[in-house]
């Protein structure tokens, strides 16, 4: 008789996979750190826009797209499993969002790096900690690119797990999510105050291109 | 462009809140990564001048 191999994981798209207790709530709460992370990265390039006078190129931007794209992967796999929805499908769609978005910003930090890696050459806005921003925007790339492959690993054992609605964590969860969309508003707002009626993005801004052409400068 | 591409952001996370079908969510995510690898391929205008 033929040794019968008996395989007891759960089946690729299972909605009765085995999810909740501690990795279920730790993938859950570390997509939204994901989030909040970005919105950070987001928010510190706004201070360094507004409180020091730093308007970001068209690199800068683009990369920020890489983030948005990314976090809206985590997004997804987010609401999904607020809704009981989520399944090891759905999550791997999610992650594979996160992952391209990812992909797509570090090629564009890769480029500005590439720019500026000559000696002697200063590189683009002021260095924080010592390195440049879109060098800090590949090292949060590479960061969710690891992330990524580890969650992937712990599939399907660690599917995020959804805190009960109304309880005091899911606000919080509903509280990252609207920080989320408050940015990228926020965002659509300084865009337009950048750009104006260009079609795209100047190479070197060095003010507002909405108000330089409704005033006229 | 970038305008636009921005205004796409915010219309997917919006759509992603609301729990619109998985399709359209998942189809507009596609356009907002070619408009943004497009417009990269439209601000790389010239080539390196390194030997790798």
């Amino acid at each position: 008789m033929a040794d019968v191999v008996v395989d007891s994981s759960p089946a690729v798209d299972d909605v009765t996979a085995p999810r909740g207790g501690i990795w279920g709530l730790l993938t859950f709460w570390g997509l939204h750190a994901w989030v909040l992370a970005y919105c950070g990265v987001v928010l510190s390039a706004f201070y360094i826009q507004f409180a020091m006078g730093e308007f970001p190129c068209p690199l800068c931007m683009l990369q920020r797209y890489g983030m948005f794209l990314s976090s809206l992967g985590a997004l997804f796999v987010i609401m999904q499993a607020r809704r009981g929805e989520l399944t090891t499908a759905r999550y791997a769609q999610g992650l594979g969002m996160g992952l391209i978005g990812v992909l797509a910003g570090a090629s564009v930090s890769v480029r500005q790096i590439l720019l500026h890696i000559k000696p002697g050459d200063e590189g683009y806005g002021d260095p924080v900690l010592g390195i440049h921003l879109y060098t800090w925007a590949f090292i949060t790339f590479a960061v969710v690119m690891i992330y990524v492959g580890v969650m992937l690993m712990l599939m399907p054992r660690g599917i995020p797990h959804a805190p009960a609605a109304g309880s005091p964590l899911h606000k919080l969860s509903t509280a990252v999510i609207w920080l989320f969309i408050g940015v990228i508003a926020a965002n659509v707002i300084a865009i337009i105050f950048l750009e104006g009626f260009a079609p795209v993005l100047p190479d070197d801004p060095a003010s507002y291109n909405l108000i330089d052409q409704l005033t006229g400068r | 462009m970038d305008i636009l591409i921005m205004i796409l952001l915010l219309v997917i996370a919006l759509l992603v809140w609301r729990g619109a079908h998985r399709g359209v969510i998942i189809g507009l995510w596609v356009v907002g990564v070619v408009a943004m690898i497009g417009l990269f391929r439209f601000h790389v205008t010239s080539v390196l001048d390194l030997s790798f």
